[in-house]
């Protein structure tokens, strides 16, 4: 009995991953990069942006056909795990799911308009859902009967202040974009500036050994000191006061 | 952390729940009246409340317990409502369209590539320097 579950977890391990990943090493992505730009042509090699497919190679070696992605399916529709999905999945609007559109449409956020009036809007809604519960609420207190009236005006209320909202995700989703690659952004920037930070420091203790004449001395001392460390800290000494002086 | 559009989503379920809230509280807990002289309360807390005391139907509180209980809901209900009011102010990028963002896009996707570039640069002249760095320090240390 208690073998049951176990045994279960074994026959729904996670899949191995499909054999073509073998393919997928740094010389065949490589060498396919190569191939592309050739077939692009100079003038396309420095600006392709991460919207358009890689172009299609016609010939190619059989070790890197399998780099190649395949054609987005003709039908628009895909299966995975069991479910069909569409392609270009769409917000259904909300006269398709039979509930009344109770503000005037604000510019879709994919035209070029700006967004306060959405805002406004949706502050309307938030506040006209506060009144009608305060109405639901008063005709409960005096015919509790008539309530169905107002709780459907409270639904649509509701429905459509998160149509609004969903209709704004993508726009979300690029400010959420913009975000982290300003962030990856600063990040690089900093690093660059503390290696380079870091170089100078390094550097400047180069020279400064140089100017002693360690270094130089240190590399043109024939190497007989073999008897322990006695005269190799001596030698080794100044160094470490210079080291010290500079990083403290 | 969730992104602030799922945040003010949740925040106008959880309005819808408090709604939902407040009806219960006052059809649960209000105190029962006698409309005239010859009404009297039904009893009928005595007989079911023995057995199943969590299933009355009408639980009365006393009056300034309900009153309190009432005046704290509708509070958490304004609350709630200036929450979502600051949350939608809140809003990502407002008062940016489209357009605006995809040319943000375009010019940060080449800041980041020239950044990377240059610590790309660094990167490769600092082990420059850590290799000139390293053979001084293992000139001293063995000599």
């Amino acid at each position: 009995m208690a073998e049951q579950p176990q045994a279960n977890a074994l026959a729904s391990l996670f899949p191995t991953p499909p054999p073509f990943w073998q393919s997928f090493t740094a010389k065949n992505v490589a060498r396919i990069e190569e191939l592309r730009a050739a077939q692009a042509g100079p003038e396309h090699t420095s600006h392709a942006t991460a919207t358009s497919l890689p172009i299609r190679l016609l010939e190619l070696p059989t070790e890197l056909r399998l780099l190649q992605p395949p054609e987005p399916p003709k039908d628009g529709i895909y299966r995975c795990f069991g479910d069909t999905y569409n392609l270009n999945e769409e917000l259904p609007s909300l006269e398709e799911q039979g509930i009344p559109q109770v503000y005037t449409p604000p510019a879709t956020p994919t035209g070029s308009g700006k967004h306060f009036d959405r805002a406004l809007i949706l502050k309307r809604l938030a506040k006209s859902l506060l009144l009608n519960f305060l109405e639901l609420v008063g005709i409960m207190s005096v015919n509790p009967e008539q309530y169905a009236e107002k709780v459907q005006d409270l639904r649509n209320l509701f429905i459509n202040f998160h149509h609004l909202l969903n209709e704004y995700r993508p726009h979300q989703a690029r400010e959420s974009l913009i975000l982290m690659m300003q962030d990856q952004l600063d990040r690089s920037k900093a690093e660059t500036e503390g290696i380079l930070k870091m170089k100078a420091q390094v550097e400047s203790v180069l020279e400064e050994l140089g100017k002693k004449g360690l270094v130089e001395k240190e590399q043109n001392e024939p190497l007989m000191l073999e008897d322990g460390g006695k005269e190799d800290e001596d030698l080794s000494s100044d160094v470490w006061t210079e080291l010290r002086k500079e990083f403290g | 952390m969730a992104d602030r559009l799922t945040q003010l989503q949740d925040a106008v379920d959880q309005l819808a729940n408090q709604f939902v809230a407040s009806l219960y509280y006052i059809n649960k807990h209000h105190d029962l009246q006698t409309l005239s002289a010859t009404d009297t309360v039904r009893q009928e807390k005595k007989i079911e409340g023995d057995q199943d005391p969590g299933e009355k139907e009408v639980d009365p509180y006393p009056a300034d317990v309900f009153r309190a209980g009432q005046k704290e809901l509708a509070q958490d209900l304004i609350i709630k409502e200036q929450q979502i009011e600051a949350f939608i102010s809140m809003l990502p990028g407002l008062d940016n369209s489209e357009k605006d963002q995809q040319d943000t896009i375009r010019q940060l996707e080449e800041e980041l590539m020239a950044a990377e570039q240059k610590r790309k640069e660094a990167v490769k002249e600092k082990e420059a320097v850590l290799a000139r760095l390293e053979s001084v320090i293992r000139s001293v240390k063995r000599p």
